[in-house]
This record gives structure tokens, C-alpha cells and sequence, in this order.
């Protein structure tokens, strides 16, 4: 029988605050310190957390990296991350002392045991001075090939303890990419639980800790009008587009071996396909919802064998301009093969093969260099059944589109049709608009703080679980090895444009057109 | 109204408009504008807000407050001037309340101020009625103390309202909290009390001592609670809504940790008798304002919250056995806008002001023993 740590009654005092739950203190370790990722938002986002009164008195911070820092030359270096990239910079000087108390460095190599024996005599220093009891959590906001040796590491020295066995927490936050295929996810996954039990371990998918797309559930489950004709008897299809403006800047060798599939669609598209799609949960709870989560993508349709170009697009951007700027073609990026076959964007078309969504097909498009960097939902409703109105004309009754815009500008909107003003029956569609901003005003919190505090409190709703990211794979592997045995390049298209000509036949085919984010 | 009618209200200016058909001059100032501008008004609102006033100066105060929230909540303003004392007239006029979001987009909220006086303001409530956005929720906001007369008015002004917001730092006596408790149990009207929005930063740097887990259980052993707040006087005769705010926090900590408080207003813990002390500072600012809590336990050890004026920051600390790391809580803004924005920010009534409400009547009956 597993022993279970005792519960801890809630502190009254929280009731009704707007900070009503606040984690226990604890140690986050952060293994890439000095990464681009820590800069811009981990560390940001702790601070701004710490800002908003949401971290606990006591939560300690340490940066573990290879340059040789001291505590006080890292708290310098987050303070002025701080300022560039919080939600809620300047920094506050107040804040800032409190916050830089909790801040401390390790400096060390992956692969050096010396450098594990030095991090653990740092914990044991905290859980003394800082009340952290011995609770851990450890960011891997580094490269996947680090995985191993880290976790062997921290199971080796002791580092992580065993939830059955009761006692102060340990977890463990990895980002993506989770593996390049089923394969090497699958040992990315046997690595991380070999180490940690699978509750312990966070995969952090971003999109997820963004309020639009957790709206995406509130919007479906907390009204009673739109779940009755979010299926195929209303639903005529849906699409979404992930489109960014921006090439692959920096991480031209990274994304050359990944490309765009693997970047967004592997995790962040299909992250909201099957927040779309799944079944109302039993409660929002982390494996009730992840439970009807992995269900959407366990029921997406395989490609048919030798005709998945019938149903997927791949394209690479030539040179052209974006947003007025002049913008080079992806083999001219930096660190990118000149012969590469990379896609920078790619269609496909899906089905959910359930009761709810047969043969209602998920347009997804996800590209880099698009005329303008948005991500949107737009649900597409069947016509009304007999044309009524407009008789004698070429005005069209248009069918009623449902966009819910994830980013920027964040808001849903209705398109319905109105009567046109005057003495004859004529009709024009109009818009029903809501946005965030307009509505609610204040920036809303970064997906990194809601991320990290979910993780601080131990619940796991907004995170990818290993049976998802191993379906995710599962379905999407045959795809990418039939584009990775093809020796013809992708389609191209001019940077600047909404991706090849191909993509616009895939859903023309059909008889439908892309809508215009 | 024109376009350019719509320009003059954007930009704050005021529209005389007949009162029998205000909702129709709204409605053709938005018609104003064109259809295809890029730069498009748009009209918000999340709430209905009612300020009842009753003097040129309240008036022109509420009007400026609920200007300044409307750009985090949008609503629709309406700002009532009721004078029973003044001859019988009545004249209201529109303006907006705008301001820019992204993209180059304005959002405007709209503010109507209705004037009536002498035996005219029984015609207020069911005009403000019909202007009220339908399906928005109502939020009544009482600038000054409680009437003691013309009730009907007052019962029919406050009807339509899901809440009911006051400032408790000018009531006279204790009897305002005990209608207060009273409207919250016997109407479906929530009372808000700006002064308990004031509070919320000492509740959460109190909260704060009691987060770390060894501290969780010391709740119960809790044996006497100082307080020193700002007074205008020398504490003689002070005013009793500058000790209101000291009162809220002695009930809001004696029912979530459990405690009774008897009809008198004396406290008992599961170790006996707990002791509260409301001391007083002279002070010219922040008059009412809790500066320091002291609470102390049965070993003897105690925790301590004070508030840094010059840093905006409450610091609470533990004295005893147990490690745990000074904890710092912003200071929250004061500003009467700041306190209504993060009412209305709250969708639903507080539960645990409703509950501590008629706590602070009874241990109020202490302070003026």
C-alpha cells in the first residue's frame, strides 16, 4: 500500500481573495539558465507572477548553466530580463528585493557530477533558510539530447522523490519539442519516467496556457447555447490557421530539421483540434479532460496510403515582402541547406472519425512568412436549408461563421446575414463582434505565468500527457516519412502570401474557400 | 445628433438632451458614425453603474470616478442628482466616456447625468429603469451616508440593482452596517462596501503568514490581535466610519478562522478569550487606514503586518520557531475608480463580505461602549 502525504486543510484567510490559491514554496531549479527561453519568458514570468502576489513567501528560483556566474551577476542579468520582457515591467524595486532573495545560481555542465552534488548542497541550504521543505521542481528548458543524462542525474543523487512514497513533491517541466517522431518520443517518455512518475512530469505546450484557448472550453461548456449544434448536423466544416509573419530567424538550424509540421502541428494545432472536438469531460480535472483530449486524436482518419497528397499540402516560401518589408526565400535563411526540403507550410485536411464529427472536415493551416501572424478558429455552419430571400438577385445568403480569434486582438465573432434597410427583402451578412481588450480591458497574464503557477499547485489540465503526444505522433509519422521519401520539393509560395497555390485547391476541391483571417 | 455630435461627446463634451427621450439621442449619436471607418467607435459595456448624488460636487466627482473605471469596465454610466430640497426641475444630457486600445480603436462608454429636484426625483428611478442596458447586471453606487428618509425613493431606486456599493468610511454609527447586513439578507441586492475593497490588501498580506503550512494550523491558536489605524483626531470622538476598516478586519479574521463572536461583540477561540485592541494615529492621510496588525499567539511568538508607505508595500512577518521569508504584498490602489474597478471586476456577490458584515455590527457595539 502506498503511503499518501497528509492533506493540508486549504488556509481559510484565501476565501474569496482574488489570490485564493497560492502554491507552497518550493525550489524551481531552471537546467538552461542562460537560455533564450529562461530570458524571455520563464524568468518574466516568475516576476511578474511574484508581482501579482501569487507566488508563495519563500519560493526560491536556481539557475543551473555552464557560464561561470555568480548569484549576484544572474539576479542582474533576470532583473534586466525582467524589464525588457515582463507583463508588468519597469520593474517594481520592491517586488524586486523580495523576489531577488529567492533568486540563486548553480553553475555547471549537464554531464558533470560535481556540478548535481553542488545543486543538491544549494536545495538543502534553501529548504533550511527559505521554508521550502523539500519541495522541487525542475525546468528542462533545454535540448531533448539533454533529457537522459539530466534526469539520470537527479534520480542518481537523490534528487526526486517518489510521490508513492509520500512526502514534499518533486515535478518535472519539459518543453517541446517532445520527440521528432513516435520513436524518439516514445523515448523521450521512457527517459522521463524512469525517472519520474508520469503525474510529476508537465509537458508545457504554450498554446494551452493562453486565455483564448482555454476560453475555447468555457465558451463550449459554460453556455448552454452552442453545444447543441457543435456537431456535423450544423457544422458545415472548420478551419484553422496558425500563421506567422516572421521566418525562421534565428533558429534556421533547428527548424531546417524540423519543419513546420513538427513545429505547430504535431503539438499546438492539434492541441486545439481536440480542444474543439473532444466530448464534454467529466469535470475540469487534468485526466478528464486529457482523457477526451487524446480520444479526438486517437479518432483522427489515417491518410489513405499513396494518395496523401489528396489531403495534405506542403510548401516552402520563396522570397517576397511581408508587411511591406522585403523578406528572403527560406534558402536563403541562415543555417538552412540551400537544397532544403523543409516545409514552411502545410495544409492538411482532417477528419474525426467519431459520432459527432463524421465526415466533417478540420481544414489546418500552419505557414511561416503569411501576409500576417494570427492564429484562428473559424466554424463554418451549413446554409439555411431553402433560399428564401434574394430571389431575382445574385446576392447569395451567406452561411454563418463562429471565428474565435486565439491571437492577437483576441475575440470571437459571429458573421450572420441582416435585412438590408429599404423597401425590398435583401440581405447583407453583418458581424456580431466581442473582443478581450474591449471587454475586459487589462492585458491578460502570459501563457508562462499560468503555465508555471499550474505547475507550482500540481495540476496538470494544461499540459500534454504522454498518450497524447504518442497518439499525436502515431497518426502524423506515416505523413511525414511519405514527404520524407518524396525527392520533389514543396510547393512554393511567395513569402508574403497565404501559402501555395496547392493549399487553395485542397479546400477548392471542395467547394469551399479559405476564410481570411 | 450629428457625426460631429458624436465627436463632441467622444471627446468628453456634454449634450443637453430632452430626458423624455434619452435612449433615442443615444442611439442617434452612434447612427452618427460611418459604417466603412476604419477608426470605428466602439460602444462597450459589462455593467450598468447608477452614482446617486445629491450636490453639485458629488455629481462632478462621480462622474469623473466612473469615467476613469469605465476604461477597464465598460458600462453605462448613469449619474443621478437628486435634490428633494431644491425647486422642482429636471434636465438630463449625455456625453461618452472614451479611450484608445489597440490598432488605432476607440471604445466609448456611455454616461447620461439626470438632474431632478424638489418632489420631481420620484420620477427618477423608473426613468433610470428604463435606461438600463437589458441583461447587464445593475451596480448601484451611493456616494455619501445612508438616508434615513424618503425610503419609497430610495427602495425604488435600488430595485432593479444587483449590488449596492457604499463607503462605509462615512457612516456615523453602527446602526449603517446593521441595514447593510440587513439588505444582505432580506433583498437580492449584494452590498459592496468600498472600505472592504480597502481592505483586501491587508487580507492578503495576512493570508500570506498562514500559507506556509507549519504557519496553517496557528489560526487556531490565536490569543490577541492589535490594531493601529489613521485618525483625523486624537481619538476622542472620532468619527466611527475612520474605525470601520479596523472593524472589518477584526471580523473578517475572527469568522475565517472559525472564532465566535457573541451578540456583544466579544471573541472566543478554542483557547478561551481572544482579545482585540483598535488603537488609534493621528494622521492627516489615508484617515481610517490600518497601518499596523499585530497578532500574537498562544507560545508567545507572534506575526506582524505593517504597511511601507514609501515602497507600496505591506510586509508581513512571523517572529518564532519556524523559517519562513519576510512576505511582500503590493499596495493596491486607493483610488475610489481603482476600488470600483475591482468591484465590478468580481462577477458574483462577496460571499465573505456578506458574511463578516453582521459580524462588524456586533463587534462594533465594543467600540462605541
Amino acid at each position: 500500500m502506498s503511503a499518501v502525504a497528509p492533506t493540508i486543510e486549504p488556509n481559510p484567510l484565501r476565501e474569496g481573495l482574488e489570490q485564493e490559491r497560492v502554491p507552497d514554496a518550493s525550489c524551481l531549479v531552471i537546467f538552461g539558465a542562460s537560455g533564450d527561453l529562461t530570458h524571455r519568458k520563464l524568468l518574466p514570468a516568475l516576476y511578474s507572477l511574484a508581482h501579482d502576489g501569487l507566488l508563495p513567501a519563500g519560493q526560491t528560483i536556481i539557475g543551473f548553466s555552464r557560464p561561470d556566474y555568480t548569484d549576484e551577476a544572474f539576479r542582474m542579468d533576470v532583473r534586466e530580463a525582467c524589464n525588457k520582457y515582463a507583463r508588468t515591467r519597469p520593474v517594481d524595486d520592491a517586488v524586486w528585493e523580495n523576489f531577488a532573495k529567492g533568486l540563486f545560481y548553480v553553475r555547471g555542465d549537464f554531464t558533470e557530477p560535481g556540478a548535481y552534488l553542488r545543486l543538491k548542497q544549494k536545495l538543502e541550504e534553501c529548504d533550511r533558510s527559505r521554508g521550502t521543505g523539500g519541495r522541487r521542481i525542475y525546468y528542462l528548458a533545454v535540448p531533448p539530447n539533454f533529457f537522459p543524462v539530466i534526469c539520470e542525474f537527479l534520480g542518481g543523487e537523490g534528487m526526486v522523490n517518489d510521490p508513492e512514497r509520500g512526502g514534499p513533491f518533486t515535478r518535472a517541466i519539459i518543453e517541446k519539442p517532445f520527440g521528432h517522431d513516435l520513436e524518439s518520443a516514445r523515448e523521450l517518455n521512457r527517459v522521463a519516467v524512469s525517472t519520474f512518475r508520469e503525474r510529476q512530469v508537465f509537458r508545457i505546450d504554450h498554446y494551452l496556457g493562453k486565455e483564448t484557448v482555454q476560453n475555447l472550453l468555457v465558451l463550449r461548456f459554460a453556455n448552454g447555447i452552442f453545444e447543441p449544434f457543435w456537431n456535423r448536423q450544423y457544422i458545415d466544416h472548420v478551419q484553422f490557421t496558425v500563421a506567422e509573419s516572421i521566418g525562421v530567424e534565428k533558429r534556421g538550424g533547428y527548424f531546417d530539421s524540423a519543419g513546420i509540421t513538427r513545429d505547430i502541428v504535431q503539438n499546438h494545432l492539434l492541441q486545439l483540434v481536440s480542444l474543439f472536438a473532444m466530448e464534454p469531460p467529466v469535470a475540469f480535472e487534468a485526466n478528464a479532460v486529457r482523457d477526451e483530449k487524446v480520444k479526438v486524436i486517437r479518432a483522427l482518419r489515417e491518410f489513405p496510403k499513396g494518395r496523401e497528397h489528396e489531403l495534405a499540402v506542403r510548401g516552402q516560401y520563396t522570397a517576397g515582402s511581408v508587411l511591406g518589408e522585403k523578406a528572403p526565400g527560406y534558402l536563403q535563411e541562415e543555417n538552412v541547406k540551400p537544397n532544403s526540403r523543409t516545409e514552411t507550410f502545410s495544409a492538411l485536411k482532417l477528419f474525426v472519425d467519431n459520432w459527432r464529427w463524421a465526415d466533417v472536415p478540420f481544414y489546418i493551416r500552419a505557414g511561416k512568412r503569411l501576409p500576417k501572424r494570427v492564429t484562428d478558429i473559424s466554424i463554418h455552419f451549413r446554409p439555411a436549408p431553402y433560399p428564401l430571400f434574394n430571389k431575382g438577385t445574385s446576392v447569395k445568403t451567406q452561411p454563418n461563421v463562429l471565428a474565435i480569434r486565439i491571437q492577437p486582438d483576441e475575440g470571437i465573432s459571429l458573421k450572420f446575414d441582416s435585412k438590408v434597410p429599404g423597401p425590398s427583402v435583401r440581405t447583407a451578412p453583418v458581424s456580431m463582434e466581442f473582443r478581450y481588450a474591449t471587454s475586459f480591458g487589462a492585458e491578460p497574464p502570459e501563457a508562462y505565468e499560468r503555465l508555471l503557477l499550474e505547475t507550482m499547485l500540481g495540476d496538470s489540465t494544461l499540459f500534454a500527457r504522454r498518450d497524447e503526444v504518442e497518439t499525436a505522433w502515431a497518426w502524423l509519422d506515416p505523413l511525414l516519412n511519405t514527404w520524407a521519401s518524396d525527392s520533389r520539393p514543396p510547393d512554393s509560395y511567395a513569402a508574403g502570401t497565404w501559402g501555395p497555390e496547392s493549399a487553395d485547391a485542397l479546400i477548392e476541391r471542395d467547394g469551399r474557400k479559405w476564410r481570411r483571417p | 445628433m450629428s457625426e460631429s455630435d458624436l465627436d463632441r461627446a467622444a471627446a468628453g463634451e456634454e449634450l443637453p438632451v430632452d430626458y423624455t427621450s434619452i435612449e433615442k439621442s443615444l442611439a442617434d449619436l452612434w447612427r452618427g458614425q460611418k459604417a466603412d471607418d476604419e477608426h470605428a467607435v466602439t460602444r462597450a459595456a459589462l455593467w450598468n453603474v447608477v452614482a446617486h448624488t445629491t450636490s453639485t460636487q458629488e455629481h462632478a466627482t462621480a462622474s469623473e470616478v466612473l469615467g476613469r473605471a469605465s476604461v477597464t469596465v465598460p458600462q453605462r454610466t448613469i449619474v443621478v442628482r437628486a435634490n428633494p430640497a431644491a425647486d422642482p426641475h429636471m434636465e438630463s444630457w449625455i456625453s461618452a466616456n472614451c479611450h484608445m486600445i489597440g490598432g488605432g480603436k476607440q471604445v466609448c462608454s456611455e454616461e447620461i447625468s439626470i438632474v431632478a429636484g424638489g418632489d420631481r426625483i420620484h420620477r427618477v428611478p423608473p426613468l433610470v429603469n428604463a435606461l438600463l442596458i437589458p441583461d447587464m447586471p445593475v451596480a448601484v453606487w451611493w456616494i455619501g451616508d445612508l438616508p434615513g428618509e424618503h425610503e419609497n425613493y430610495v427602495e425604488s431606486l435600488l430595485e432593479p440593482a444587483d449590488r449596492l456599493i457604499v463607503d462605509s468610511v462615512h457612516f456615523d454609527a453602527p446602526a449603517d452596517l446593521a441595514l447593510i447586513s440587513r439588505i444582505a439578507e432580506r433583498t437580492t441586492t449584494a452590498p459592496a462596501d468600498l472600505n472592504w475593497v480597502r481592505l483586501e490588501e491587508w487580507r492578503t498580506a495576512t493570508a500570506s503568514v498562514f500559507d506556509a503550512p507549519a504557519l496553517r494550523g496557528r489560526l487556531r491558536a490565536i490569543r490577541r490581535v492589535r490594531l493601529i489605524a489613521g485618525t483625523s483626531t486624537d481619538g476622542e470622538g472620532a468619527f466611527f466610519g475612520e474605525s470601520v476598516e479596523s472593524l472589518f478586519f477584526a471580523s473578517w479574521l475572527s469568522t475565517q478562522a472559525g472564532h465566535h463572536v457573541d451578540r456583544d461583540g466579544r471573541v472566543e477561540g478554542p483557547s478561551g478569550q481572544i482579545e482585540y485592541r483598535f488603537d488609534r494615529r493621528n494622521q492627516t492621510t489615508d484617515v481610517g487606514g490600518i497601518a499596523f496588525a499585530e497578532i500574537l499567539f498562544d507560545d508567545g511568538t507572534s506575526a506582524s503586518i505593517s504597511r511601507d508607505r514609501e515602497r507600496g508595500i505591506l510586509t508581513a512577518n512571523v517572529d518564532g520557531t519556524v523559517s519562513t521569508p519576510e512576505s511582500v504584498t503590493r499596495a493596491m490602489g486607493r483610488g475610489t475608480d481603482d476600488l470600483i474597478v475591482r468591484m465590478l471586476k468580481r462577477p458574483e456577490a462577496d460571499r465573505v463580505f456578506v458574511k463578516v458584515i453582521s459580524v462588524a455590527a456586533r463587534m462594533a457595539k465594543r467600540l462605541v461602549s
